[in-house]
This record gives structure tokens, C-alpha cells and sequence, in this order.
């Protein structure tokens, strides 16, 4: 591998791990602190890719040789706003729907499925955004300050996701610290308590769902700018598979360790084998690393269901209050005998999402 | 009515007499673990190589029935008793146990798609000679396959009328505490329910790659949300629901292609379970009336 | 000092009615309970108790009949309205939000509305500082008084089954509310958590809150109730003081079958 092709393909894996840790964040909202099985989470960032594409594109022509709808031009910081508008947007929607109180399992199936009939959708019309063949020639951006065709741009580009990273990072860490983060906490440990102590649960719901949804769009803009080219076979339902694993096996509601997931995940299992000699047939390899992805989700739920890296405590400490002098909870949970085994039982049970 | 919805309904009884045998499978196994089972879909591809394998093997027609519910049955069981019982030990609840069903569902339909070199295998099956029926025209093998499944659904409701067996059965899955108080053996049933679905998947399979004559890693995966949509608006553990869900969806989503053409059959297909599982009261009524206990 | 039931009532159910599909879990109860008063529920399982709380609370829509709380019909509302109106409960399995320390429990109760609000969090923090300072104020109060300052930075889901109902209890009482429903709530509570809780019971009705209680241990009910009823397949069937429904013939024949 020579010098400047392993410049290029360091570059492509710092652009896309951004994008992947970006969703994982926007994810990490909807499912770590609210506990929202969102299984459809790849067809946001696919609505904020397309919507980045067609607005960039330019207006369709007999010679463009593919068909979409609504083609303009308008600049890159806009379309990638429009992106982000476009992810609320679908999921203020789907939310409506989706957000309702309802079996946690049949909220999973639902977005499941929502995930499969909308890529069905963009396959059968073709109209809309080319069908399987998807967009492409999508002009990168900000070609007026560095050469679009070189590693320099990559690497510009790199930054600049990278950046859009530290701010989104910022807004979901006081987001999340805040009180109204701790009410989605509350209500995905308990949601008829959270009810019960005046929280709008279902509000709280579909506000961390457009939330999510926007970072979503966010992150598809940004895909789509990269690779210049965008089609059905990238937001497959697997996709969110291997954001949830990343989630799983970096911290459940833990953003920092969202991105040691992340780059365990999207970085060492799928990136990297893409760089070993290619063995077997074409396709070998994708298929083996949703084998790996699979095995680890079931690893990760039997062996940790809150996340490897726990969510962080918040101490009391933090409002004021003079601090503690440590007592081990252990004792006083030994204080209370003839507890115990129901107390073994509720703590395995406590760590899921809201099952009622 | 014009020809085509006549024979649209044709197509619609045939897909619905596929349907209805995964159907059924999936309402009994549903109805009595209350685990939402999507690794459900990979049993169904499993069966459908089977048929594939034995026919390379020589063995052909309707013996591969058979060999397919054999393969569903040591599938089911292995994901189900193996697999998601040992989960559940871990008192996990209902949305972890789907995501592990999913999860298995990933692993198994990825290790076939690497095995089989990512192919679309070819089946052959003598369809038989065209018969008409008031309009609607069926092959000879499309109306054998119509008798697959109402043997399945007769012998079926004459097991959980007549014998003990199918009573306690269905005793498990309308009220699993009630039931256990009885001193009725719910995990020996459990058990019951486990083989007869995997049969029925297995046999599902085979009787769709005997009809599409094509089976791929992902045959069992995109066919299953029909299945599904059928087993929960026929209401989970009644296996008359189910047939008379797969009907209404069979005919609906056929169509539905007629008019708009096969990719909006699937969308329709999907969009039903969407509906059913957004409707149906399990499903959105207030949280004291619903059932969370998982019984493997 | 005013003996309970001189008040107006707080909270009155009129002809209340919950059915699933054909049974009638509920079947026409009409209740009152005045500020200060204990009002335990009692009878054989499946009678009806929990399914009448969850109407109450809002957890659960009715048939028919009416609630109303203040003189204000809150049939119709949903649970976080009805809390908003000063409605508190605890569960059967106790409802402790698992992954957050106790303190933080009582924080998500001390704040309510303002606490699920995105507004509050983002645009007007600073009012939510306030808020908040003020509930860590009330926090540190209660932990004082439950003794369980220690396991304040404790996740609650690692607490014991006393200690969680204790959690239930403070997290009801930072809303300071007027209508305290409980179900159950000594049930898996060790005996000295048990007594200090009975005791609490008490003190809170003493404080004017009305307390309806569902109770399955007879010496609870006696000690801590002002008044008790009686259900039985959905309606009530005698209503009075602990000694008088006790002697009463249809709770015999209810109990003893």
C-alpha cells in the first residue's frame, strides 16, 4: 500500500468514525437515556443524506442519468441544516406513531419494520431518489478553499466533522446533565412513576426522538458530502444493528464511552477488516462481520445489558449538599435481612429499559 | 369484479396458505412464551435449504415437507431452548429478549449468506398443469399447497380441541399463572409449543421454495413480517386467527401488486403489521392489563 | 383539632366503574376520603383494590362514574395532570427509578414538570437552578428524617425492598402532596423498616394529606387507618371503622368463602 493511498484511507476512516460516533450519540438520547428501542434510527441519517444530496445537486436534467425530486442548489452549511431538519422532521412523523405508551417489544418490531417498508419505498419509486442505484456526483463542499480532489481536503473535511462533533458532544453531555435529561432517565427506570411524579412522559419521548433525529440528519449530511454518493444498500436495518452494538458495548447513557464503542465497533470490526487481503468471494467478509456483530450484541446483553462502561453517578455533592462520608451501600442492604433474594432479583431485572 | 382482482384473490389464497402455516407457528409459540421470537424468520430459511439440500441429495416432491419440518423443529428448538430460555434465566425482559431474537436472527442469516457464497439457489418442482376455478386459476402443486395448510390447521385445532394436551395448551396461553396453579406441567407444554412451531416454520419454508422455486439466506427474513402481521391480528395463541389474518393480509397484499406492482405488495405487507401492532389492544392498552411474564 | 371526616372531602369516587373487555374489575364503588384521613381498602384477591387505585391515579381510564378531587372532576385527566394537582402514589412492585441514586429520585419528584420540561432545562435555567436548589434543600430534609442520608449516591436499584418503598414514600413527599395512594405498602419491608413506615404513614396524614391505602396485613390496617372498606368481586361490601367492618357478616362470608 503505497503512501498516499494509506493517507486517503486514514482520512475516509477519521470522517466516518465521526459520522458513526455522531449517530451513536443521537442513538445513545433516544435508547441509553430514554429508553426508545429505536431499530429505524438509519432511515434519519438517510433522510438527512438524501435531503443534503438533492439540495446540492442542482436541478434534474435529461443528462444527470439519475432521477430525483426537488434538485436546487443551495450552500453546504444550509443543506446541512436542511439535513438536520429533514431527521426531526421524519421523526416528529414517525414519532407520533411510535411514541405512544405500548409493549416495549412491539415498539422495537414497529421500527423495525418502519426501517424495512421506508428503504422498500425509496427501492420501488424511483422517482424519488433513483431507486437501488441511489444519488451520486454529489459535489464536495467547500471546493473554494482547498482542491476537492486531494488527501488535503480529506483531511480539512476530517476536521471539520470533527468539530461538528466537540459542539454536538457539548450539547448532548448538558442535555443529558440537565434536569430535563434526568427525567428521560426516570421515565425509561420507570415510566408510570415518572407519570405518576408529573412528568409528560410521552412528550419527553418525542422530544428526545426529534432530538435524536436531527443528529441523525446531521450525521447523513455529513456522510453524504464525504462519499459523494448515497443509495439503499447504506441504510439497511443492520446498520442501526451495529450502532446499538456500539452503544452496548461502550456505555449505555454514557457519551464518552459511546465513542470507545464506536471505535471498537465501526473502527476495529468493520473498517479495519477492509484493509486485510481480501479472501473468499466479494461479500465474504460483510457477511462474516454481521456474524461478529450479531455474537457481540448477544455477549454484550448477557454479559453487561447497562453498557461495559457503566453511566456515570451523579452525587449529590453536585447540588450543593456537604459531602459523604463513604459508607459501603452493602452493609446497609445486609441491614435488611430476609430481603435479600428479592433484592438479587430486582437487580437483575432492573437492567433494562421500562417493561411495563 | 374484473379478472384480475378474480385472479388476484387466487394469488392471494395460495400466499395466504403460506402465510398461514408460518402463522399459525408463530401465533402458538407467541401465544405461549410471550417472547417476540423474530429468529422465527431464519427457521423458515433453514427448512427452505433443507428442501434445497435434499433435493441435491435426491430426495424430491413432498418428502422434503418432512425433511423441512425436522430441520424447523432442531432449529427451534435450539434457539429456543438453547438460546433465548438461557436469557431469559437472566431475568432480562420483553425488549432484550427481542433484541437477542434479532441478534440470532443476524448471526444465523449471515452465516448462511457466508456459507452459501451470497447465492439465490435455484429449486426445481413440476407445478402441474393449470386448473380454473371460478376465475381464479391454480397449478396443481398451488392447490396441494392450499392442502398443506389446511391439513396443518385441521390437525392443529383438532390437537388443541380433543386431546389433553392441546387444552392444557391452550389453557397456558390464555392465563400462564392460572395455569401453573392448576398444576398443569407449563414447561412440558412450553415444550409442546415449541416443537409444533418449528415444525410449522420449517414446513412453511419448504412449502414457499416450493411455490417461488428460489431460497436465499434472506428468504425467511423478508417473508417473515407477513407471517407476524397475521399471527397478532389473529390475536397471539388462536391458530383459527391466524388463518383468517393470512387470508385477509394474502389477498390484500396480491392486490395490492396488481395494482401498484410488486414492491408495494411487500409495503402493504409491512404496513399491515405496522397497523396491527400500533392497534391491537395488547398492544397500546394501559400498562396494569398488559402481560410481561415470560414463560420459557 | 378537627377529627377526620368534619372536612370536605378531598377526594370523592362516584359509581366507578373499570371493566377489561367483559370483566368488571370495578363495579359501581362510590368513596370518599377527607384531608388527614387513612382510608385502608381491604379483600380477597382479585376483588378489585388495585384497579380502583389505578383509576384514582389515572393509571388506568374507567367505564364510567366519576372522580373528583377538590371538587374538580379529574375522570379525564391523565396521570401527570392528576399529579400536577397534588396526586401522589406508590406501586405494588415498587416503582424506584433504578438507575438513578436516591437522591436524584427525589429530585426528578421535587421538580415535576419544570424537571420533564425542555424549556426549563435549556432557556430558562436559570429559574431551574433556583428550583432545583430549593428541592435539594427539601431532598436533604427528608433524607435527614428517613435516615437514609447515607445511601443518597446509591443507585436505587441496589437498595433493599424497605429502603426502595422508603424511596417511594419520599419521592411522594417532595411533591407535597394532598392525596397519598398507596398499594401495598408494606409488603417485602423488613419488620423495623415496616414499623418506622407505619409510623410515617401516620405522620403524613397528621400533616392533612388524605391517604388511601390498599393492605393485604390486617394489623397494618388496623394501626393505620382512620376508616376501612371492604371489596369483594368489584363492589364494596361494608364500610366503617377496623372493628366494625371485622364483624360485619358479608366480610366473613367474603374471607372465609
Amino acid at each position: 500500500m503505497s503512501f498516499s493511498s494509506l493517507d486517503f484511507y486514514l482520512a475516509t476512516v477519521v470522517v466516518i468514525f465521526g459520522v458513526d460516533v455522531l449517530s451513536a450519540w443521537g442513538l445513545n438520547l433516544q435508547y441509553g437515556y430514554a429508553g426508545i428501542p429505536n431499530f429505524s434510527f438509519i432511515v434519519f441519517q438517510a433522510a438527512g443524506a438524501y435531503t443534503a444530496a438533492i439540495l446540492t445537486l442542482g436541478p434534474m436534467t435529461a443528462t444527470s442519468g439519475q432521477t430525483y425530486v426537488a434538485g436546487t442548489h443551495v450552500p453546504f452549511p444550509v443543506a446541512l441544516l436542511a439535513a438536520m431538519a429533514a431527521g426531526a422532521a421524519l421523526s416528529a412523523v414517525i414519532g407520533v406513531f411510535a411514541m405512544k405508551r405500548m409493549r416495549a417489544d412491539y415498539q422495537a418490531a414497529i421500527l423495525l419494520i418502519l426501517a424495512l417498508i421506508l428503504n422498500q419505498f425509496i427501492v420501488t419509486d424511483t422517482s424519488l431518489f433513483n431507486g437501488t442505484s441511489g444519488l451520486a456526483n454529489v459535489s464536495r463542499p467547500l471546493g473554494s478553499l482547498v482542491n476537492p480532489s486531494t488527501t488535503g481536503w480529506q483531511w480539512a473535511y476530517a476536521a471539520l466533522v470533527w468539530a461538528i462533533c466537540a459542539v454536538v458532544l457539548f450539547a448532548v453531555q448538558r442535555l443529558s446533565r440537565s434536569s430535563w435529561g434526568r427525567a428521560l432517565r426516570a421515565q425509561r427506570d420507570h415510566d408510570a412513576a415518572a407519570a405518576a411524579l408529573g412528568c409528560n412522559v410521552v412528550a419527553l419521548k418525542m422530544q428526545v426522538f426529534v432530538i435524536g433525529g436531527a443528529i441523525a440528519g446531521l450525521s447523513g449530511g455529513l456522510l453524504v458530502f464525504y462519499l459523494q454518493a448515497f443509495n439503499t444498500a447504506s441504510w439497511g436495518y443492520e446498520e442501526t444493528l451495529a450502532i446499538f452494538v456500539s452503544i452496548l458495548i461502550g456505555g449505555v447513557a454514557n457519551n464518552w464511552g459511546v465513542i470507545l464503542g464506536t471505535f471498537l465497533v465501526q473502527i476495529v470490526f468493520v473498517e479495519v477488516p477492509n484493509l486485510l487481503p481480501q479472501f473468499g468471494y466479494i461479500g465474504l467478509v460483510d457477511a462474516l462481520e454481521w456474524v461478529v456483530i450479531g455474537l457481540l450484541w448477544m455477549a454484550a446483553i448477557a454479559l453487561r445489558p447497562q453498557g461495559v462502561i457503566p453511566e456515570r453517578r451523579v452525587r449529590a455533592e453536585r447540588f450543593g449538599l456537604p459531602a459523604l462520608r463513604r459508607a459501603p451501600p452493602v452493609a446497609a442492604a445486609a441491614a435488611a435481612p430476609g430481603q435479600q433474594g428479592a433484592h438479587e432479583e430486582r437487580l437483575g431485572a432492573a437492567g433494562g429499559a421500562s417493561r411495563r | 369484479m374484473s379478472s384480475v382482482v378474480v385472479e388476484s384473490i387466487g394469488f392471494g389464497i395460495v400466499d395466504a396458505s403460506i402465510i398461514s402455516i408460518g402463522a399459525m407457528g408463530f401465533s402458538l409459540q407467541f401465544g405461549l412464551t410471550n417472547v417476540f421470537n423474530i429468529a422465527y424468520g431464519t427457521v423458515l430459511t433453514l427448512g427452505a435449504f433443507a428442501a434445497y439440500l435434499a433435493e441435491q441429495w435426491g430426495v424430491v416432491g413432498w418428502y422434503d415437507v418432512l425433511i423441512g419440518a425436522g430441520v424447523g423443529v432442531i432449529a427451534t428448538w435450539l434457539i429456543g431452548k438453547g438460546i433465548l430460555a438461557t436469557f431469559a434465566r437472566r431475568n432480562l425482559g420483553l425488549f432484550e429478549l427481542i433484541t437477542v431474537s434479532l441478534a440470532v436472527e443476524l448471526v444465523v442469516q449471515y452465516s448462511v449468506d457466508a456459507a452459501d457464497g451470497e447465492q439465490l439457489f435455484s429449486y426445481s418442482f413440476d407445478q402441474g398443469r393449470a386448473l380454473r376455478f371460478l376465475g381464479m386459476v391454480f397449478t396443481v402443486t398451488e392447490v396441494e399447497i392450499i392442502g398443506v395448510a389446511v391439513g396443518a390447521f385441521v390437525l392443529l385445532e383438532c390437537l388443541l380441541r380433543l386431546t389433553r394436551t392441546g387444552k392444557a395448551l391452550r389453557a397456558v396461553a390464555e392465563e400462564p399463572r392460572l395455569a401453573r396453579a392448576c398444576g398443569i406441567p407449563t414447561s412440558r407444554i412450553v415444550n409442546v409449543a415449541w416443537v409444533l412451531s418449528g415444525a410449522l416454520a420449517g414446513v412453511a419454508g419448504v412449502v414457499y421454495i416450493i411455490n417461488s422455486l428460489t431460497v436465499s439466506a434472506f428468504t425467511g427474513t423478508d417473508f417473515l413480517p407477513l407471517l407476524l402481521a397475521a399471527a397478532i391480528l389473529g390475536r397471539a395463541g388462536s391458530v383459527t386467527g391466524a388463518v383468517v389474518a393470512s387470508l385477509a393480509i394474502g389477498i390484500a397484499t396480491q392486490l395490492v401488486a396488481a395494482v401498484g406492482g410488486t414492491g408495494y405488495s411487500t409495503i402493504a405487507g409491512f404496513g399491515i403489521l405496522v397497523l396491527v401492532l400500533l392497534a391491537r389492544p395488547g398492544g397500546v392498552t394501559s400498562g396494569l392489563a398488559l402481560k410481561t411474564e415470560v414463560t420459557l | 383539632m378537627l377529627a377526620p371526616g368534619d372536612l370536605r372531602p378531598l377526594v370523592e369516587v362516584e359509581d366507578l366503574v373499570v371493566s377489561y373487555g367483559a370483566v368488571r374489575a370495578v363495579d359501581g364503588v362510590t368513596i370518599s376520603v377527607a384531608p388527614g384521613e387513612v382510608l385502608g381498602i381491604v379483600g380477597p384477591n382479585g376483588a378489585g383494590k388495585s384497579s380502583l387505585l389505578a383509576a384514582v391515579g389515572g393509571q388506568l381510564r374507567p367505564t364510567s362514574g366519576r372522580i373528583r378531587l377538590d371538587g374538580v372532576d379529574v375522570t379525564k385527566l391523565s396521570p401527570h395532570r392528576r399529579a400536577r394537582r397534588g396526586v401522589v402514589r406508590t406501586f405494588q412492585d415498587t416503582s424506584e427509578f433504578g438507575r438513578l441514586t436516591v437522591f436524584e429520585n427525589l429530585l426528578v419528584a421535587g421538580l415535576g414538570m419544570h424537571g420533564a420540561s425542555l424549556y426549563a432545562a435549556t432557556v430558562g435555567a436559570r429559574a431551574q437552578a433556583r428550583r432545583t436548589a430549593t428541592a435539594a434543600a427539601r431532598a436533604a430534609e427528608l433524607l435527614a428524617r428517613f435516615e437514609l442520608e447515607p445511601m443518597r449516591d446509591t443507585y436505587a436499584m441496589e437498595l433493599s425492598g424497605g429502603q426502595r418503598r422508603l424511596v417511594e414514600v419520599m419521592r411522594g413527599l417532595m411533591r407535597e402532596p394532598k392525596l397519598m395512594l398507596l398499594d401495598e405498602p408494606t409488603v417485602g419491608v423488613a419488620p423495623h423498616l415496616s414499623e418506622q413506615l407505619r409510623r410515617e404513614y401516620r405522620r403524613i396524614a397528621a400533616s392533612g394529606v388524605a391517604v388511601l391505602m390498599i393492605e393485604h396485613v390486617l394489623e397494618v390496617v388496623e394501626e393505620v387507618s382512620d376508616r376501612v372498606v371492604v371489596m369483594d368481586n368489584g363492589s364494596v361490601i361494608a364500610e366503617g371503622t377496623y372493628d366494625e367492618v371485622m364483624q360485619s357478616q358479608a366480610v366473613r362470608e367474603a374471607y372465609l368463602g
